[in-house]
């Protein structure tokens, strides 16, 4: 692997996005974010001269074909960087597989944090990095009762956890939770809205994904309830899911997120252009694109230095390293190998887009096991610093 | 062909079977220690052609008082439920082994012929426990057999270790917080929180991150 420069052999990688399913609907953007970052770098002539050549399954949305298909890239292909998984089942499914075959896992998704695996590089957005921010403006701008709403899995129930400490611990209070099954149909969201209607929070915190997402926003819509009185707030809901359920069900909703298509820099715009020039000019980007676009561009840069596809070799260069991604320069935190990345809330416009409600002065330092932030939201500069 | 090969009819021929060897029966008759018992009884599918090789390895396996399942030729999905698996190294044992690699079900000890070059890649995809070479011998088998259970145990110890570093890292927040509103609630020292939690847990025979969330749970529910 590690071997000479003089071969034209490709660097083989996999990538594990489900391209059918309920979950299709965020991983396909990621599946092509992937794919944009390998065609750009492949066009620039490749690293080191040798084109980067992906091998791609369609785990379908189902968490276990996650670990068979990481075992196949891994075992029958020869692979040792995998990029993917979006949810926190499908990652877990992929770890022990890259863990005893030491191999590296690039994951482009938001998640719960609480974890730290030496062969995973996390570039989506910790606790640190989305809830606590987006919660202090919640309080703020719409008041202090909330209502979580989430997908019966890890992911939602280890977030909600997290963020009923946050309103605890700053004298707000949840009033009302509830949990559908991961691929829930339409129908099974209405009771649910009903109750919240019921219960009258002022803001309806969801950690729902994949298609949920797209009956959840439209339930509301359909119940004639009013986003500027009582918000839906959310971690997933990108760009992606507003246009899948349409832009008047999702306009007014708030979400917090590392990176917006419409966040303003010349980066961005660059980026923008070239995928819709790809995809279609109707297409937008998205946090969990943009992730998965920049990790394949870290990785390829981190390659380049190393010449070598070694696990070892790979992530001990990549720790620390530094990137200019659409969203703004970030670092692979080099405690963690979690990134660094910038905390952006936006609320959703008319045109599927949103507008800016809060950035942070540069990317936050990731904290996935909320070591570094205080009890109560007061305290939050501290882990600027 | 399948057959389960009680392990009695095995240790009648223990004295054929080892006398010729100078590395045979005789040593490992001696030391019937606890680690050799620890060795008994264990289910160990042996998947090999039964040639003199094969028939040699079954037979330790069965003076070793383990119960023995033959099979040949290699079935597509290797058998599931077994303390240890010995399988004939073939270039797609890894899409034969019923598991992912880093959840094992058994002790996985590959058998190297040493009619091909070895293959390191091989050996590494299929994340076995052990290797053992043909021609084999008394002591090979029962080394490679309590190594390989042995690193199997301890993989699944520390992986089960770290699963519940991780549940504990999330209820220690809990616990931290029950605390603290026991503290204000009941107007007490955080100490006596603390031992009020324990007792409680006690009493309920849960894990005192149980308790903690619960009293942060209904706390939420109050207010």
């Amino acid at each position: 692997m590690t071997r000479s420069s003089n071969t034209s052999e490709p660097w083989r990688v996999g990538v594990l996005f489900s391209r059918s399913g309920f979950m299709a609907v965020i991983e396909e953007t990621q599946f092509r974010g992937t794919l944009t970052a390998i065609e750009e770098i492949n066009a620039a002539g490749g690293v080191n001269g040798r084109p980067i050549e992906p091998i791609c399954y369609d785990p379908g949305s189902e968490a276990s074909a996650f670990g068979r298909y990481a075992k196949k890239l891994m075992v029958e292909d020869g692979v040792s960087t995998i990029f993917g998984c979006y949810t926190s089942s499908s990652r877990k499914a992929v770890l022990p597989v890259v863990e005893r075959l030491n191999g590296l896992l690039w994951y482009p998704t938001l998640y719960e944090g609480f974890e730290f695996s030496p062969n995973v590089i996390y570039t989506g957005a910790t606790p640190n990095q989305n809830s606590v921010e987006l919660c202090r403006v919640l309080m703020q701008t719409y008041g202090t009762r909330f209502y979580f709403i989430g997908s019966d899995y890890i992911y939602p129930r280890e977030s909600n956890r997290i963020m009923r400490e946050l309103i605890r611990n700053s004298g707000g209070s949840v009033v009302g939770e509830s949990y559908v099954n991961m691929g829930a149909k339409r129908a099974e969201f209405l009771p649910v809205m009903r109750e919240v209607k019921r219960a009258q929070p002022d803001v309806i915190f969801s950690t729902v994904v994949g298609d949920g997402t797209v009956y959840l926003y439209q339930a509301y819509a359909e119940l004639g309830l009013n986003p500027k009185m009582m918000p839906i707030a959310s971690l997933t809901t990108t760009e992606a899911e507003i246009r899948a359920m349409g832009h008047d069900v999702g306009e007014g909703h708030i979400t917090a997120a590392p990176y917006f298509q419409g966040i303003g820099n010349e980066r961005n715009s660059t980026f923008v252009r070239h995928y819709q020039k790809r995809y279609g000019e109707d297409e937008p980007t998205n946090m969990c694109l943009e992730a998965s676009y920049f990790q394949v561009n870290v990785f390829a840069k981190t390659l380049e230095q190393t010449g070598s596809m070694d696990t070892e070799i790979l992530r001990s260069s990549v720790m620390g390293s530094e990137f200019e991604a659409p969203q703004g320069d970030v670092v692979i935190n080099p405690i963690w190998g979690h990134a660094d990345l910038w905390t952006r809330i936006g609320r959703a416009n008319r045109q599927g887009q949103f507008d800016l409600v809060y950035e942070s002065p540069s990317c936050v330092r990731s904290d996935p096991y909320l070591l570094g932030y205080g009890r109560s939201l007061r305290q939050r500069s501290l882990e600027l610093t | 062909m399948q057959e389960t090969v009680d392990m009695r009819n095995g240790r009648d021929k223990i004295g054929q079977a080892g006398a010729p060897r100078r590395d045979g029966g005789v040593f490992t008759q001696s030391s019937s220690s606890s680690a050799t018992k620890s060795l008994w009884d264990l289910k160990v599918a042996v998947i090999v052609d039964r040639d003199d090789d094969g028939e040699r390895l079954v037979r330790e396996l069965q003076r070793l008082r383990c119960q023995v399942h033959h099979e040949w030729p290699i079935p597509p999905q290797i058998p599931v439920h077994y303390d240890a698996v010995f399988c004939t190294l073939s270039a797609d044992l890894p899409q034969r082994l019923p598991w992912i690699p880093g959840e094992p079900g058994a002790a996985l000890v590959v058998i190297d012929r040493g009619d091909s070059p070895l293959d390191l890649k091989l050996l590494h995809n299929c994340a076995a426990h052990g290797v053992l070479h043909y021609p084999t011998t008394t002591r090979s088998v029962q080394a490679v057999l309590s190594l390989a259970r042995s690193h199997f145990l301890y993989e699944r110890r520390l992986r089960g270790r770290i699963d519940k570093l991780d549940e504990s890292l999330r209820t220690m927040r809990s616990v931290e917080r029950a605390k603290s509103l026991l503290m204000r609630v009941k107007n007490i020292t955080e100490e006596e929180a603390y031992n009020y939690l324990r007792r409680q847990a006690m009493e309920r025979r849960v894990t005192i991150g149980a308790v903690a969330s619960a009293i942060v749970d209904s706390y939420d529910l109050l207010s």
